[in-house]
């Protein structure tokens, strides 16, 4: 008799919440991240700020957004069985996912196969568009929210032109950078836009990325007197930096350096970051659009930190989900790919939207003036002072004393 | 006969499984039943041939790697690949198989852990080839990645490979392999050709755990270091196999099938899942060094004498 | 001008390396120990070191000293609470103790690898210099950091020898290296020379983390090539030999710095592994082992 009452009540209980949560439905985005590494952690930080605004005014038609994260532990195996669990077993209608090339590279075949649309804030792989190219029926539920490695490489080429060769008429630079994924469309597009903005490209030194001991490194490219060390570093960044400041080598670093873009980089180097000019596409106190302040400011509050690069981006890419489901007035993934090809949103770094079918990078950011330009940042006294371009810029180049600048007068 | 027919109460109840169960869980245990095999290939080795083989993922490796190149390249169809990929690896076995049977104890464990490095850094400085860090990915899966009928063929090899090995392991083969492990001067003065089974255990070995590679990339469908070759793929058969029970094959199934799932279910705990597993394997290695199998026997032992 | 500075840099990290595995080793010839948490301790002798400097307000010395302390501890915390236990316990035959006591260190470094990244994220860390600025060795510019690595690294290595040679204690510690059962038999307690092995192997260890941390940075990353890395050094040289780790160090450090230098960064370590590879294939004692 008990037995009876007490299977009813358990019935009737489980049909009242489910009547409760049919009410109130909410929108689910799934966050896979390394929540171990500050770049990581960032991702889903940044995602819960967009979600708690767009919820305070009234969510999507009505519906308020969940985000549900998962830790992938930097392993593309954890991450894919985190996506399975996202869509089959918690039924997200998006995942953001990643800034690691090799995990977001491993989702999306996944993405295509559960037809789940998945956008990345980080990863910067060409391979990931290029993809989309080949097989855009199977794999158009992957976006591209960040730069590909081509395009970053032209921002710091574009930003070199005129601070080093205009600006401080240097002629030579030796590129440095982690044999990895990402590197290999960036390396190459180096090799082909430093020479055409006035650099001459004495040589090119691709580095494991396990490396720990970097004076080999640093002593060869100190043997070849470049003007400039261009580098292309991400799984690496606070040993080399280190390395070369004890060691004291006389030649600058500019160009990408992606520990370089966290706000405890100075703590880690115990401040041998003076000087370390990197590439960033939004920074807390630039306003490259009206939105990054205020956003930085919130994430400054929220959790004690400036955001991490990928934070911004995991940010705006929550709104331009929002925005799509709201266009295609379903979270169907047909439809909603559809609608997030049409996105044109004011986003933390630029103006964000995708590029077409026809292109040779679908679904990509379109970069350009009045779209995404980035930034190059440097490290001064503990701080991260924007000083390209001119527009934004709130200090000049400096470099350590160490560092000799090779003046030719005769310019 | 009582593991047999507990066995085949095991397996009816798997078999049935994706009739109650979503298929989250059921993609959590494809990825635990090819671990099982990884596990139980280990134990084989370890548990009755003595030989500590601290880079299992060495053979599983060679065998995923062998089956991705020629998917990925040649477009070869998957049972040409499982085959090449049990061919490549068994290779690979007798390979270490040489200098173990020359060696003893660390120094053995060194070459394996140095052979797994090694199928890394060549992987990885040929990635043009190879796909590096990032992995190739397969023109083909199984099923077309549909989780049901990939369970099904996860549970089927897994069944088949533990029945052959537990069978192997009760034989008289693996009799005279677990008097080889524990004592081989004697077993050779018995007058058993302790090299010539000592080979047949790595070759065995290496042939289930190569194929298991093979089918857990063709459920995935990428190839990846991470996956197949990092050493924590190895440690974790190792730390399973250690779990569940060694010397009794289905241990090592359990204890595998455990770490995935535990894993999995702590995932909410975020970065300190693996934590919380690492550190409760301990707390179990250090207080049952039996392992699952090992405390539900003396468990069973202790019950059978009260209940006289 | 590059020979010298090959020169140079090999012996700064050569001398890490020396430092590193002569601990192991030490823990392998008197208790028979394989400790796979090696590069685990290391780090947080590191990291202990540069969280405290900041956080507690030791500065650089101060941090240092707390690093060494903590590497101490937690060697000790090691064997007291992972390999004490499986040692003494009746439930796990002899022969099988060794596998458990290298998954039991192995487990209990993901622990605290998992633990490090954690509390502190993966971020590489970096100690700071004992002495900042540089100096001029024959042309070569070099960080003082450098060369105060392989300074201290020597004076404790030497600081071992004069224990283990000269002191009382030290001959006790070889003893019971060649035979403990003898040992026992004069009448010595063997787990008092465990204790003692174990706290110097947490010196050396801590000594060693906190030097790596000032000289390249560490992360919890790093720590499976740590150990890895003491390990082949340790069997390169012969397991339980002091003075042959010593010997392989310096054929590793010299070995990758080459490498790096003449061939590529990128493949520093594959000669290494491939000397590995022929050394245990044809005198698997290593170069200065007994068998």
């Amino acid at each position: 008799m008990i037995k009876n009452i007490a299977i009813a009540a358990a019935v009737g209980a489980s049909l009242v919440s489910a009547g409760a949560a049919l009410a109130a439905d909410p929108i689910k985005i799934g966050v896979i991240a390394e929540e171990s590494a500050i770049s990581g952690v960032g991702i889903p930080n940044g995602a819960k700020i967009a979600a708690d605004e767009i919820n305070a005014a009234g969510g999507i038609n009505g519906r308020m957004i969940e985000i549900v994260q998962y830790d992938d532990h930097n392993s593309a195996a954890d991450a894919v069985r985190a996506f399975q669990r996202a869509a089959n077993e918690d039924h997200v209608s998006a995942v953001i996912a990643s800034y690691i090339s090799e995990v977001v590279l491993a989702l999306e075949p996944w993405s295509g196969r559960l037809h789940l649309p998945m956008i990345t804030p980080g990863a910067a792989s060409n391979v990931i568009t290029a993809r989309i190219k080949e097989d855009y029926d199977h794999l158009k539920y992957t976006f591209h929210g960040y730069l590909t490695s081509t395009e970053l490489a032209d921002i710091v080429c574009n930003a070199a032109k005129d601070q080093l060769v205009t600006g401080l008429h240097m002629q030579t630079a030796v590129v440095v950078s982690e044999d990895a994924a990402w590197t290999t469309p960036l390396d190459e597009e180096y090799l082909k836009c430093l020479p055409q903005v006035g650099l001459k490209v004495l040589d090119h030194i691709r580095l494991s990325p396990d490396t720990t001991d970097f004076t080999p490194i640093w002593n060869k490219v100190e043997g070849e007197k470049p003007d400039v060390i261009i580098t292309g570093i991400s799984h690496v960044g606070v040993q080399p930096t280190v390395q070369w400041q004890q060691q004291q080598v006389p030649i600058p670093m500019y160009g990408i350096s992606s520990q370089a873009t966290s706000s405890t980089f100075w703590k880690d180097t115990n401040g041998a970051a003076q000087g370390i000019t990197f590439n960033l596409q939004s920074a807390p106190d630039t306003p490259v659009t009206p939105v990054t302040i205020p956003f930085a400011k919130k994430y400054k509050e929220r959790y004690g930190i400036d955001p991490g690069y990928a934070a911004y981006t995991s940010y705006d890419d929550v709104y331009i989900i929002a925005e799509a489901i709201k266009r295609a007035g379903s979270t169907d993934p047909d439809k909603l790919v559809e609608a997030m090809e049409q996105t044109d949103h004011v986003g933390t770094i630029g103006r964000e939207t995708f590029l077409g079918r026809d292109t040779s990078s679908p679904h990509g950011l379109r970069t350009g003036p009045g779209y995404i330009t980035g930034l190059m940042v440097e490290w001064n006294d503990g701080k991260q002072v924007t000083v390209w371009p001119q527009g934004v810029a709130e200090g000049k180049l400096i470099f350590p004393s160490f560092v000799k600048i090779k003046q030719t007068s005769a310019q | 006969m009582r593991s047999w027919i507990s066995a085949a109460v095991v397996g009816v109840v798997l078999a049935l499984l994706p009739f109650a169960v979503g298929s989250y869980i059921l993609g959590l245990l494809v990825f635990g039943f090819y671990y099982a095999v990884f596990a139980m290939s280990w134990d084989l080795l370890f548990g009755f041939a003595g030989e500590v083989n601290f880079g299992p993922s060495f053979l599983i490796g060679v065998g995923a790697y062998a089956a991705a190149l020629l998917n990925h390249y040649f477009n070869t169809p998957i049972p040409l690949c499982l085959v090449a990929a049990a061919v490549a690896a068994v290779v690979a076995g007798l390979i270490l198989a040489v200098p173990a049977l020359r060696l003893t104890g660390p120094y053995f464990g060194l070459i394996t852990l140095v052979a797994v490095l090694l199928l890394q850094t060549f992987i990885v400085l040929y990635s043009g080839i190879t796909g590096g860090e990032i992995g190739l990915d397969l023109p083909d899966v199984f099923a077309n990645g549909e989780v049901r009928a990939n369970y099904w063929i996860a549970l089927a090899f897994m069944s088949i490979s533990g029945a052959i090995l537990f069978g192997l392991s009760r034989s008289a083969v693996g009799l005279i392999l677990q008097a080889s492990g524990q004592d081989r001067i004697e077993a050779a003065a018995l007058g058993y050709n302790v090299t010539k089974h000592k080979l047949a255990a790595f070759c065995i070995s290496a042939l289930f755990s190569g194929l298991a590679g093979a089918m857990l990339i063709f459920s995935q469908g990428t190839a990846s270091v991470g996956l197949v070759v990092d050493i924590a793929v190895g440690v974790q058969a190792i730390i399973g196999a250690v779990l569940g029970g060694r010397r009794t094959i289905f241990g090592a199934a359990i204890g595998a099938i455990f770490l995935v799932a535990a894993q999995e279910l702590l995932r909410p705990l975020g970065q300190l899942s693996i934590f919380v597993v690492s550190a409760f394997a301990l707390l179990v290695i250090l207080f049952f060094p039996g392992g699952f199998l090992g405390a539900v026997g003396a468990l069973g032992g202790v019950l059978g004498r009260s209940a006289r | 001008m590059q020979a010298l500075q090959i020169l140079i840099d090999g012996f700064a990290i050569s001398s890490l390396y020396a430092l590193g595995a002569i601990g192991f080793t030490l823990i392998f010839g008197v208790c028979g120990v394989l400790n796979l948490s090696h590069g685990a301790i290391m780090v947080t002798a590191a990291v202990a070191a540069w969280a405290t400097a900041d956080a507690w307000h030791a500065g650089t010395y101060g941090g240092a000293l707390i690093g060494v302390a903590a590497g101490t501890i937690l060697a000790l915390a090691t064997y007291a609470l992972v390999v004490r236990p499986i040692q003494r316990s009746r439930a796990i035959p002899a022969e099988e103790k060794e596998i458990f006591i290298l998954t039991s260190t192995l487990l209990w470094g993901i622990m605290l690898q998992e633990a490090i990244a954690y509390f502190f994220t993966d971020n590489p860390k970096t100690v700071r210099p004992l002495l900042p600025g540089v100096v001029e060795i024959l042309g070569v510019r070099t960080p003082w950091n450098e060369v105060l690595t392989a300074a201290i690294s020597w004076a404790a290595i030497g600081l071992v020898w004069l224990l283990i040679h000269r002191t009382k204690r030290g001959k006790q510690l070889l003893a019971a290296a060649i035979n403990p059962r003898g040992l026992t038999l004069l009448g010595f307690e063997l787990e008092n020379i465990y204790v003692l092995v174990w706290g110097l192997y947490g010196v050396l260890a801590g000594i060693a983390g906190v030097l790596l941390g000032a000289f390249l940075g560490v992360s919890s990353a790093n720590i499976g090539t740590l150990t890895a890395s003491a390990f082949s050094v340790v069997v390169l040289g012969g397991l339980g030999s002091v003075t042959g780790s010593l010997v392989a160090a310096y054929v590793v450090g010299y070995l990758e710095t080459v490498t790096a230098y003449l061939v590529a960064p990128s493949i520093r370590s594959v000669p290494v592994l491939l000397l590995l590879v022929a050394v245990v294939y044809t005198r698997p004692q290593g170069l200065l082992g007994r068998r």
